[in-house]
């Protein structure tokens, strides 16, 4: 191997009093795709601009196409590719003029900017496009864009923070192909991401934690080391299986997949010892397992471990909690929910998969009755959402994306806050509170600000105060974004121990792999809920065996543009 | 420096502003309004300011000495009542500014030569219209019944502005003012705005530098805020009438000079905050606050204790103020104005100059 592109020595960076980098080494060699991957606030999009030589490190060196990033900083930045999270393009400018700017300022000779340009925009499906403004295209088109304006100049090095957060699963394929062209061109590629199964497209990978390095390799030799700890566990009834497991020290962790059928990350490479029917075998380890294997954190003295999950009731043929019927909703000449039928039973958990704006959020708006339907009509507990939205709103718990909590407020005074805006009576206040506390498996955080609490514990802190007053139904919009796997999944545990108690639980998430958690899916795209049911149907109804997540949705994304351009 | 990278930049802003109704609003809109709001709402001319009589002497000298106040255009007569005490309550609730009380035998001592007292009163509760207005009764009370032959003879005369118009200073004075409230405002707010959308990035991590950063956003605001001065030089001197007695060449020029280093301090102010709202609130504060109240507008600098007048030394505004003023009311040209000019030049040097150094590639 030629020159390494990247030579990275125990960087650190710090922010005030904050560690939020601290002792990552790694080379990056020619024609190599590297995978930074970890949750939100691991420290990748510092790292990445580290490397793009726009954030000076505190400690360690670093060296970017042969030039240090301290000292040469203005050559690194001027000749690699640079992509930031989110939309790094002008808005008020159209595709053409921002590929010309991007060309103006990164001194592509004029001579072979319409070539590259007709080649780049070909390949990313934007040719149509060319007189556009940026802010009028969809989320999967901008990215495509910000791509291509980096790709411009033809860098030997592409550092790109998310590239494919939050769009939609066919223009992030696109994406990738974009950039398996420019790594066939002979480019570097560095890209950070908390998608985990997007780690198993890059050659090595660096798992990030809290800032520090958690292992890095070859996405095929951190999935062997992990061999041996992973198992697959099949019963006839999980609810005991469960028990047993939560109850053992060398499970780091577990969670229920549809079908009643349980996965198990272990701390050693010995199966867990199960009673009954079950059965545990190996399983081939995805890169959720590898990252969950490897943030174990030490095992949690008796006593403290989060409460058993309870014996999930029989299904009882009570009335549906949520029954919408053809709701839509418009802004302006914009359809931003249209025509959507759907029911949720007590105790049913429906994950509403889809890009960002393909409608979760409004939908979700219109069914706690904080937006009211242009058109159609919805019941949530029995009362309609635009005619009684007070009497739907007292009975339903809402955990927003950005949990909205009081950061200067303690855990305790947040839920006591929430309690009595719910008008939970004074006398229940404290039982009621210690009730949520336990239910979210908050354990001594009480009295500690929520900002100094982790995402994670946020996550459940945020899901305590929205159940605080015994909702009926419980919607719960991107709960889980850019949380670490093992959070994640101890997440997706106590939402089915409340789907257990026989809340109905509306979830979005843009984590396809999340799907498996839900007992039935709703998939959605521009505004449409272009399939609904579980996953194993939805399979099947594409007429497939075995498949992803992501599979199904683009199978029916494929059928619905079929049937759009039919019509 | 490169020319095209520069360019390039500068394009792309002027592209943005062109598409963006806000900014075009502020930019254009906004100055107009300025001037017109200012123009025709501070006017610190006295007229029919309301007067109370109260006429105890009844004689037809009496009544020609109201008739004289009111004939003057300064007074307006509010009402004549019969005691003093009715005049006392209505100075004291506002109704009228001022009182003049005549005794009995006004008529009587003035016929026969005696010093005759009448008392003047005037509301101080607004300092400087009580001044003016004070002037205006003892000019009138001193005329009266006829001119007043003094051992000396007096032979004022207001030079620039004669008839004291209020307007022909206010309107030079805004030139300054509203040259320095919207321009330092766009820059800092398009410099934030890409901070806080973060298309900053993309030019961090570019061959652009950071002169041609600078530079390049300073042309197209320079080229508006220049706009700008023109549109309220021919607002105030077509529509309000103001004549320049000096070059207009002159005070474009030196106008000129002057945008580039109101949009240098927007500039400036972008490298110190991250934020649109932050942007906005120091622009405001260390351009649009001084701009008003510290740089002679209104209130001159030289009756300002020694302290603020250092104060008011350190914004831009005063030395552009006192050319803009001298160009168009003293018709004064460089030879008088040009300590001014160079120490405006030399402010914006620095202020760019610091501009420059303070903005990085960096993140942080």
């Amino acid at each position: 191997m030629s020159q390494p592109v990247v030579v990275a020595e125990a960087l650190g960076r710090r922010y005030g009093r904050r560690q939020v980098l601290d002792g990552v080494s790694f080379e990056v060699g020619p024609g190599e795709v590297f995978g930074v991957v970890g949750p939100d606030g691991a420290g990748k999009t510092t790292l990445l601009q580290i490397l793009a030589a726009i954030l000076r490190p505190t400690t360690g060196s670093c060296r970017v196409l042969g030039e240090d990033v301290r000292r040469a900083s203005e050559r690194v930045q001027a000749r690699i590719g640079y992509m930031s999270q989110g939309f790094s393009l002008y808005d008020k400018l159209t595709v053409a003029e921002n590929i010309a700017f991007a060309a103006d300022i990164r001194d592509v000779p004029p001579a072979a900017l319409a070539e590259r340009r007709t080649r780049l925009l070909a390949m990313a499906g934007l040719e149509r496009f060319e007189a556009r403004r940026e802010g009028q295209l969809s989320g999967g088109m901008r990215k495509k864009l910000a791509l291509c304006a980096n790709l411009i100049h033809e860098p030997p090095l592409l550092i790109l923070d998310e590239p494919s957060l939050g769009v939609d699963p066919l223009s992030r394929r696109e994406l990738w192909r974009i950039l398996d062209q420019a790594k066939a061109d002979g480019r570097s590629i560095v890209f950070a991401t908390s998608y985990m199964d997007e780690a198993d497209a890059s050659d090595r990978v660096l798992l990030l934690r809290d800032g520090r390095p958690l292992a890095i390799g070859a996405p095929a030799d951190l999935r062997s080391q992990a061999k041996g700890r992973v198992y697959r566990v099949v019963t006839a009834d999980p609810g005991p299986t469960e028990r047993q497991l939560s109850a053992n020290p060398e499970v780091i962790s577990f969670q229920r997949r549809a079908g009643d059928e349980l996965r198990v990350q272990m701390r050693s490479q010995a199966p867990p010892r199960l009673s009954g029917d079950a059965r545990a075998e190996a399983a081939e380890p995805s890169m959720e397992d590898v990252f969950t294997v490897a943030s174990a954190p030490p095992p949690a003295p008796v006593g403290t471990a989060e409460p058993a999950p309870p014996e999930r009731p029989a299904t009882t043929a009570a009335p549906d909690v949520i029954v919408a019927e053809g709701v839509a909703r418009r802004f302006g000449d914009f359809k931003a929910v249209d025509d959507v039928t759907l029911s949720v039973a007590p105790g049913e958990v429906l994950g509403l998969l889809g890009p960002n704006g393909a409608g979760k959020t409004t939908l979700i708006r219109i069914l706690c009755g904080l937006l009211a339907p242009s058109a159609g009509r919805a019941r949530v507990a029995g009362f309609d959402v635009a005619g009684q939205s007070e009497a739907v709103r007292a009975r339903i718990g809402y955990m927003s994306q950005r949990f909205s909590l009081y950061p200067d407020l303690s855990a305790r005074e947040n839920l006591l806050f929430f309690a009595r805006a719910y008008g939970v009576p004074r006398a229940e206040l404290k039982a009621r509170i210690a009730w949520a506390a336990a239910r979210a498996g908050l354990e001594g955080e009480g009295e500690e600000t929520v900002s100094s609490l982790s995402g994670a514990t946020r996550q459940r802190l945020a899901l305590a105060c929205a159940m605080v007053h015994r909702p009926q139904v419980l919607f719960l919009d991107e709960p889980t974004s850019g949380v670490d796997p093992l959070s994640r999944f101890r997440f997706w545990r106590l939402i089915a121990a409340l789907a257990a108690d026989g809340v109905g639980v509306v979830v979005t998430t843009h984590y396809l792999e999340e799907a498996t958690f839900c007992d039935r899916l709703g998939l959605m795209m521009d505004g449409r809920l272009i399939a609904l049911g579980p996953l194993a149907d939805l399979t099947a109804e594409l007429g497939l065996e075995t498949a992803t997540v992501e599979d199904v949705f683009l199978g029916f994304i494929a059928r619905e543009r079929a049937a759009r351009r039919a019509a | 420096m490169k020319l095209r990278r520069l360019l390039a930049f500068s394009r792309k802003e002027v592209i943005e502003i062109s598409r963006d109704r806000f900014t075009i609003g502020v930019a254009l809109f906004m100055p107009v309004m300025m001037l017109f709001l200012f123009v025709y709402g501070i006017t610190l001319d006295v007229e029919n300011a309301p007067l109370m009589v109260v006429d105890h002497d009844k004689s037809a000298a009496s009544r020609e000495l109201q008739a004289r106040f009111v004939n003057s255009g300064y007074f307006m007569l509010k009402a004549a009542p019969e005691d003093e005490r009715a005049a006392e309550h209505a100075l004291m609730r506002g109704e009228t500014r001022a009182a003049l009380f005549i005794p009995k035998g006004f008529a009587r001592r003035l016929g026969r030569g005696d010093g005759a007292p009448v008392q003047f009163v005037v509301d101080g509760t607004y300092a400087s219209t009580a001044a003016i207005l004070s002037a205006y009764g003892r000019a009138i009370l001193y005329a009266f019944p006829g001119e007043l032959r003094l051992p000396v003879q007096p032979e004022v005369r207001v030079w620039y502005n004669p008839q004291l118009r209020s307007r022909n200073f206010i309107v030079p004075g805004l030139f300054a003012v509203i040259l320095m409230a919207f321009p330092p405002l766009l820059t800092a707010l398009a410099v934030s705005r890409e901070k806080e959308l973060g298309t900053i990035a993309q030019i961090y991590a570019s061959p652009l530098t950071r002169g041609e950063f600078i530079a390049g956003k300073l042309l197209p605001y320079a080229g508006i805020a220049f706009l700008e001065l023109l549109i309220v030089v021919i607002g105030g001197l077509v529509w309000f009438q103001v004549p320049v007695r000096g070059s207009l060449t002159l005070l474009l020029a030196v106008g000129l000079l002057y945008v580039v280093c109101t949009v240098s301090i927007g500039l400036l102010v972008s490298t110190l905050v991250r934020t649109q709202l932050a942007a906005m609130l120091t622009a405001l504060i260390v351009t649009l606050m001084p701009a008003f109240l510290f740089s002679g507008f209104i209130y001159p600098i030289f009756t300002m204790p020694a302290g603020f007048q250092i104060y008011a030394s350190a914004f831009p505004t005063r030395y552009f103020l006192e050319l803009s003023r001298g160009i168009v009311l003293r018709g004064a040209g460089l030879r008088e104005l040009w300590p001014n000019v160079a120490v405006l030049a030399a402010y914006t040097v620095v202020v760019f100059a610091i501009a420059a150094w303070r903005f990085r590639k960096r993140i942080a």
